[in-house]
Formats: structure tokens, sequence, C-alpha cells
């Protein structure tokens, strides 16, 4: 089986899976096994063909099914770059099914028939999208396939009106998107070129390589023209993966309002085809024999500069927010600005046509999709740990938690997991791609002097990052149990969720942890899928080595850049067995007491410090007008607002039980 | 392979010497630093072996747990020190690092923000009112100090090219090719918002004994509250050994004891100005502290774009 049928065989067997699932969908379980044995199925073939198409090296496209008279085909073509991102869909929809199984369970007003042949159409549409060289039609059918559903996954619980606003905004942005993008494909495919190059036959007018090979004679001819088309992939794609001005018109209100291993799904996955439209289309497209006419510096420029503004303004609105999913879903502007960031700067530092430069592109290249893979794994994992507090507890209102990490440990400890490794903590797989990102952008200055600041921006917001998840964690599972959260254990007897549920949270938590102690590996898997791929400009990554993995010895790259994570890891490790060794010479013993509150009053619900009470004068300086305030009028700002407290506001999502 | 090992060895080594050397010194400097205070203000001050005493005493006495989760402020403060012992191995301290070729200075940035880590979490896990507004405050802080001095060690390694901290933190703020109008600036900013990085006076926001009663720290007691002391010694001498190492690299070109020597006498002379200062202040409001470190921070990105420029 060639990688090509592996992914169109991984097709058929979510539709097939689809199918099936409709049928048995009034038995609720029945429908959630079948669903989970299709993804199995679905995921091992992807899996099967991306790790082909790596070993192969070099996989030529295949062509499936050909309609001459209307002049479009079905070719895959598996490269490093397709396989790469196969390989981030199968390994997240796995266990996103698989939590759904129980999760759906919390439903019982809805049928699971709007939710499982949906997902699955969902999961089969992805793997299409990161796979056709069909930029118009079959483009145009997959991103459909996966609009639709994704439609109406979000407005899955649809008696709450806000859900349905939230899936019609999101429609409405898609297919803006949609638009955008074959509006540019037309704009490139369609304009009338004089030159060798216009070949390939009318019937493949919009095939990847034939618009590829027309590029360089446009870029030469039509320059205005050739820009307006990339500026139209930049937005559609963009809309996509949430770019700044784009993402939270729809990203914040989507996440929260589907079920949340959809919300796992979206952000994890689904967001990432943005990713992949941007690198494919901007870094695949221009030969690489003929780099010299592209403008990748101007281009890298832009978007480098726009994912700066997208992973600062994403990550300062969720410093702001209190409800748990509408928080990661901010987070998750502000980590995809990230990855736009990398592929901005890998596309800028190989504009300067520099030989020195080169590893220093390839490093932000691999940061970028390092952070795509790792930001797949945790913020599924956070978004399933949100699942779990709401499936518990039944709301996402962090003001309303407090001390789940008493009732639910497990998930505690996971989300701890998932909160430090976005926060970049060494160690974990977020620190991995952040830090690529930030050699890359340091080291980089040459190419600009403007991009080590924007490489302290995105340290700064990394800072920021800590701090919303230590509001994330502490308000919801540390500090002291709220008396809804109280009550809500002696109403249902244990909080913590079921085995079943908690296996997809521990495979995404390993994961993040492993990935983050042997960076050597994942450095290795991109250089393979980075090798695995002779076309495009893009091509040039696979022909230079950044850094220099070796197994256990962790990554060294340009500038003496180093991360071995595993003697950070045992070094830290070794203090902290000091540090606890010199703990137990005293013999100290242990008692438990109440918290001490100046001696005369007792500990009431009321007394609590909320998620709301966190952080008063850093939110008020965070947006532009309020900035303006601080800095210009001397008064004090507010370290909380007089309300602060156990606010009970609606919340957005299941709510039940209040 | 004899030779490998014998290098391994070697550097784990001196890594347990630095280590050793930054934990019997820190309680002295504390005792020092209160000395110093104290005659500043018309005291008599306590012995300079206090620190250890307290130390000692803090060891022995009862463990009161006031969280729901109550192992995690215990290992929130392992984590803590832990981190604050690595980060001796990370830092030229008047020697090169022992692990200097095996770390670089985005690293060392992430350290110091993983030393404060420990603190928010004891403050979060225990739950009381003042833990909790102290462990927000203490975020503020963080949230604008670790970009600041990210800020000061990138500079560093744009104008030497290399991100090892013996290059970038080793004086390579002033490595520009002209003047080094970038290292000034920066200078200035790290030296007028230093004492919040080793929670003194007019920075001792978080803590702030007269208002929240020491804040996260409220809830810890014997030998939690004794590593959380340790740390705050231990972070006082490391950050000011960092501060030396990244703005008065000069006078150590020989090498060997003299500049060994030289440097701890710099960084003596950082803890006294610290010291100083905190004797002759009061203690800023937090949206002060806040409005400040913005303001720094700016300053800082500006000098940053400078060093981008070259100068």
């Amino acid at each position: 089986m060639s990688p090509g049928q592996g992914v169109i065989a991984s097709l058929l067997t979510c539709l097939v899976g689809a199918g099936l699932c409709g049928l048995v969908a009034p038995r609720r379980r029945l429908a959630g096994w079948v669903a989970f044995a299709a993804t199995a199925l679905s995921s091992g073939l992807a899996l099967y063909a991306a790790g082909k198409a790596l070993a192969l090296g070099s996989v030529e496209p295949e062509m499936f099914l050909k309609v001459e008279s209307m002049g479009f085909a079905l070719t895959l073509h598996i490269d490093g770059l397709s396989a790469f991102f196969i390989l981030l869909i199968a390994s997240i929809a796995l266990p996103a099914v698989f939590y759904s199984i129980d999760y759906m369970e919390s439903y019982p007003e809805y049928g699971v028939g709007r939710y499982y042949p949906l997902l699955l159409i969902f999961i089969a549409a992805l793997y299409g999208l990161v796979s056709t060289t069909d930029m118009m039609w079959f483009f145009f059918i997959f991103w459909q396939m996966m609009t639709v559903p994704g439609f109406l996954l979000i407005r899955f619980e649809r008696q709450r009106a806000e859900n349905r606003r939230a899936a019609l905004k999101f429609l409405v942005m898609m297919e803006i998107a949609c638009a955008a993008t074959m509006a540019g494909a037309e704009l490139l495919a369609g304009a009338p070129v004089s030159g060798a190059a216009a070949g390939g036959g009318a019937a493949l007018k919009y095939d990847f390589a034939t618009v590829s090979s027309r590029l360089p004679a446009l870029l030469e001819q039509r320059s205005l023209l050739t820009a307006a088309a990339f500026a139209l992939f930049l937005a559609g794609f963009g809309i996509k993966l949430g770019m700044w001005p784009f993402g939270r018109v729809w990203l914040p209100d989507a996440h929260p309002a589907a079920p949340s291993p959809m919300s796992a799904m979206l952000s994890g996955v689904m967001l990432k085809t943005g990713v992949y439209g941007v690198m494919r289309y901007f870094l695949w497209l221009v030969p690489l024999e003929r780099r010299a006419i592209y403008p990748a510096w101007e281009w890298g420029a832009v978007m480098t500069i726009l994912g700066t503004i997208t992973l600062l303004t994403g990550t300062a609105q969720a410093l702001k927010q209190e409800q748990t999913k509408r928080l990661l879903a901010f987070h998750s502007i502000g980590q995809l600005g990230y990855i736009l960031f990398g592929v901005g700067m890998a596309m800028l530092l190989l504009g300067m046509d520099d030989p020195r430069l080169e590893p220093l592109a390839v490093a932000a290249f691999a940061g970028a999709l390092l952070h795509t893979l790792h930001h797949a794994t945790f913020k599924s994992l956070l978004f399933l740990n949100a699942g779990s507090v709401l499936w518990s507890t039944g709301t996402q209102d962090l003001n309303r938690l407090g001390g789940l990490a008493r009732w639910m440990p497990w998930t505690a400890i996971t989300a701890l997991i998932a909160s430090m490794s976005i926060s970049g903590v060494p160690g974990l797989n977020g620190f991995i791609s952040k830090w690529a990102l930030y050699v890359a952008g340091v080291e980089g200055w040459p190419a600009a002097s403007w991009l080590p600041v924007c490489a302290a921006i995105a340290i700064l917001t990394s800072a920021l990052t800590l701090a919303s998840f230590v509001k994330f964690f502490g308000a919801g599972f540390l500090g002291r149990s709220s008396a809804y959260v109280e009550r809500k254990a002696r109403e249902r007897g244990r909080l913590e969720v079921p085995w079943r549920m908690q296996v997809s949270q521990w495979l995404l938590a390993v994961v993040c942890v492993v990935a983050g102690l042997l960076p050597a590996v994942t450095f290795g898997l991109v250089q393979l899928a980075l090798k695995a791929g002779h076309r495009g400009l893009g091509a040039v990554f696979g022909t230079m080595s950044p850094a220099t993995p070796a197994f256990l010895a962790g990554v060294r790259t340009v500038g003496q850049g180093v991360v071995i994570a595993v003697l950070v890891v045992l070094g830290i490790a070794a203090g902290m067995a000091l540090a606890w060794l010199l703990s137990c010479l005293g013999g100290a013993p242990r008692r438990r007491v109440e918290p001490w509150l100046c001696g005369y009053a007792t500990h009431e619900d009321s007394m609590r410090v909320t998620a709301h009470g966190l952080y008063g004068h850093l939110k008020s300086g965070l947006s532009a007008r309020g900035l303006a305030r601080m800095m210009w009028s001397k008064a004090p700002t507010r370290e909380w607002d007089k309300n602060a407290g156990p606010r009970h506001t609606a919340s957005g999502g299941k709510e039940s039980g209040s | 392979m004899g030779g490998e090992l014998k290098a391994i060895l070697g550097t784990a080594a001196t890594c347990v010497a630095q280590v050793l050397w930054a934990l019997l010194l820190a309680p002295l400097v504390e005792g020092l630093v209160r000395k110093l205070t104290a005659r500043i203000q018309s005291r008599q001050g306590p012995p300079i072996w206090q620190g250890y005493f307290d130390l000692l005493k803090l060891l022995g006495k009862e463990d009161l747990e006031a969280g729901e989760i109550p192992w995690l402020p215990r290992v929130a403060a392992f984590l803590s020190l832990g981190t604050l012992m690595f980060m001796a191995c990370v830092l030229p301290l008047g020697a090169a690092p022992p692990l200097g070729t095996e770390t670089d200075s985005i690293l060392l940035v992430h350290l110091v923000t993983l030393a404060g880590l420990g603190a928010l979490m004891a403050g979060f896990a225990a739950g009381g009112t003042y833990s909790l507004i102290g462990s927000s405050r203490e975020v503020m802080l963080m949230v604008l100090l670790e970009p600041l001095l990210a800020v000061a060690v990138i500079a560093g390694a744009v104008h030497r090219s290399s991100l090892a901290v013996a290059e970038a933190v080793r004086g390579g703020v002033y490595a520009a090719q002209g003047f080094p109008w970038s290292g000034l600036i920066l200078l200035v900013v790290i030296l007028l918002a230093f004492p919040a990085y080793v929670q003194r006076v007019p920075f001792d926001i978080a803590e702030a004994e007269t208002e929240i009663m020491e804040g996260w720290l409220m809830e810890c007691s014997g030998p939690t509250l004794a590593l959380f002391k340790y740390s705050a010694m231990l972070k006082l001498v490391l950050y000011s050994a960092l501060f030396v190492n990244l703005f008065v690299p000069w006078g150590e070109a020989g090498g060997g004891v003299g500049a060994w020597l030289f440097f701890w006498i710099k960084t003596g002379a950082v803890i006294a100005l610290v010291a100083a200062a905190a004797a002759a202040h009061a203690r800023y409001r937090a949206d002060q502290a806040v409005r400040w470190f913005g303001m720094m921070l700016a300053a800082a990105l500006f000098a940053l774009w400078l060093a981008g420029l070259g100068c």
C-alpha cells in the first residue's frame, strides 16, 4: 500500500465509520465504541501512510480520480510536510474520540447521532485537506467537509442561543476564508502569462505542480497580482489559524461552545490546517531553483510582525478570562501566533540568501513545526482537562471552582503537566519548541534589527502565559474548595472522572513529558519530514542540519544554543533531593490546620480569592486604553474589583444543577 | 571512554563544589545584610551568624499545613531551592560555569522563572486569603521582571552572536560595535529594578510583612518555611552574581584566585547596595511597581532594538 492509498483508506474508513455510527446512534455507548474503532483503524492507516512516506524519503503525487471534462482530479501528495500533519491528526483524534465515549454520557438530552458521524467526517476532511494537491475543487470539497460538520458540532448544544451564535460566526468566517483562498488560487492559475512555464494541460489547471511551474513567470511579469494572491492566502489561512485581527472574531466563541473533545480537536488539530496552508503555499509553491525572484523576506517580515501581534494580543486577552474553555481558546490564538512567528522568521531568514543565516531559518521552521505538534498535545490535553472539570462539576466558571486537586487528583496532575508545558517550563515539550523560536529570533538579528525585540515580546508573552495558567490551575485546582465544589462532591460521591477519560489525558500528558525530555527524537522527526520532500523552496530545509541532535544528548544549534533537557531535569531533581534531605534533618512533626485569618475569623466561601480577584493591576494595563490611562493618570489602579469574590454569572457551555 | 568518564566526574565535582559554596555563603550574607541594615537605621542588629541560626531553628519547628493538598507546598519549596542550586552550576561564579557548554542563556532566563514558580504553587496551594493576594502580586511582578532580565541577556547574545552563558551574560551587553548605548540603558534599567528580583524593599510587594503579613509565605512554617527562606538567601547571592556578570565584568582578566576573589568583592558590593537601598526606602504600592516595571520594560525593548542595530 502506497502512502496515498493509505490516506485514502484512512479517509474512507472514517466515512464508513460515520455511516455505521449513524445507524447505531440510538445506542449511545455502542455508537461511541464504533466511532472509536473506526478512528483507531483510520489512525492506524494514517500513521502507516505517514510513516511510510517518511521512510521512503520522497514520494511522487498519486492520482486517484480524474474527471477530464470538469477539470479536476483527486491527487494526493504525501511528502514530509503532509506526513507530519497526518501524524498529528491521527495521534490527537484517537485520544479525543476515546474520551468522547464517556464524556458524551453527560448530554442525555442530546442524541449522539449528531456527534460521532459528524466528528468522523470532520477527521476525514482534515486528512484530505493536508494531502490534496488540488488548490480549487478538492480543496473546496475537503474544506466544506470540515466546515459544515464543524459548524454542526459547535452548535451541538443547540438549545443555548450563544452556541448557535458561535457556530454561525464560525461558519461565516470559514466560508470567507475558503473564498479568499480559492480567489487567490484562481488569480494564480487563471492569469495569462507568457513563457514556457505554462504547461500541465487544462485539466490540471489548479494542481499544485501546475501553479508552481507558472509562478516564476507570474512573479516576473505580474508581481502585483501575485502579491494580491499571496495576501489572499495569508488572509484565508490566517482566519483559520486565528491570526490577528481575525482570530478573536470567531475562535474564542467557537471553542467553548463545542463539546470538550471537539474543542480539543478544534484547537489541537483544525487550527493547524491553517498553519499547514501557510507553510505549503508560502514555502512550497515557489520552485527552489527560482527562489531569488520570490520576495521571501518581505512576506516573512509581514508574517513575523503579524505573528508577534497575534501572540501578544491573544495571550493578553486570555489573561482576563475566567471561563476555563474560553481562557484556553484565547491561548490557542496566542500559541498559534508563536507558530506564525516561526514560519515568518524562517522565510525572513531565507530571504536574506545568506548561507550563515540558513541554519537559523531551519531552526525557526523546525520550531514552528514542533510547536504545531506540541501545541496539539498540550492544548488538547488542557481542553480534555477542562472537559473533565465540566463533566464532574457542571461549570466552566473558574470563580466557582477551587481545590479540585483534592477531589480529582489524577486530572489535576495531568492539568499541571499541560499548564507547565504551555508556559514553557524546562523539561516539558512547550519549552523545546519555544526555545528553537527564541534562538532564531535572537540570533537572526542580521536579517532584521527588530527581530530580537519580537523574540523578547515572545518571551514576555510566555511569562503572561505562565501567569494565565497559574490562574487556571491555581484557581481551579488549588486553593480552598469552594462551597459549590463541596456541594457537587457531596451530590456525586466522587468527582474524579472514570478511567476511560483518564487514559486519554494520561496518554497526552506522557507525550508532553517524553517530547520535553527527549527533544532529539522530535527534532529528528522534523528533520526526517523536511528531508522527505523535494519540491519548492521549503525543500531547502531538508538539505541543511539546523541542530545536531543525539539521542539523550539533547539538541545543539548555531550560536551555541543548546538544550539538554535530561540534564536540566536531573540537575533540578538532584537539587530537590538535597532540599528534601535538608527538610528532614530536624525531624519536624506535621499538623493539619486551618488557614490563619488573624485569629478571630474562620474560613468562609466569601473569603476565597477567586480567579476574578487575581492580577488586578496587570489586567487594567493590558488593553491599549487601559495602558494609556495607567501611564498618564497617577490614580492607583485597583488590585481587584469592588465586587470581587465568587461571581455567580452565566457561563458558556453546559451548566447543570446550579 | 575513561577520559570521558573522568571529564563527567570532574564536571560533577565542580558543580557540587559551586553549589555547596553558594549554600554555605548565603546565610552569612543574610546575616551581614541584616547587620548593615541595622547600622543604617541606628540599631545594634543580630549577630552575623543569625541566618544559620534561623534556618536551624525553623528546620526543627512543627510544620503546620493549611492547604487541602499538603504535599504541594512542600514540593514547591524543594523546587524553588533545587532550581536555584542548579542555577549555581549554570552561572559563572568567579570562574567558568561547570555546565557552560551544556546550557544556554535562554535556559538561564527560564530557570529564574522556575525558581519563582515554586513560590506561586505554595501560595496557591495553601489557599489562605493573604497567601493568594501575595501570590497574585508575585505573578504581576514576575510577568514584567522575567522579560526585563531576558532583554538584558538577549542584548548580550545579539552583540556577541552567541547564546552561551559565558559569552552573552559575561558583559555581553557592552560588546556593541559602536558606543554601547543599549548596554548603558539596560544597566540603568536593571539597576532600578534589581531589588525586585531578590524580593527586597522597595519592591518586596508580594511579601509585604506590614501589609499582607508575608503574603504567599504566610501559611508556610517549619522546614517548608526554612527552605523558602533559604531560597531567598540564595537568590540574593546568585542574582547579585548574575548582575555582576551582566554589567560589571571588569577586572577578572587574569583568572585564578585573584579574579575569583575580585568577583565576590564586586558581588558583595552589589549586595551592600541592595541592603542600603532597602534600609533607606519605603515600599512601593503594587500598582506603582507594576507601572514602574512597565516603563522599564518599554525602555529595555528600545535598548534591544538599538542592540539589533549594532549600538
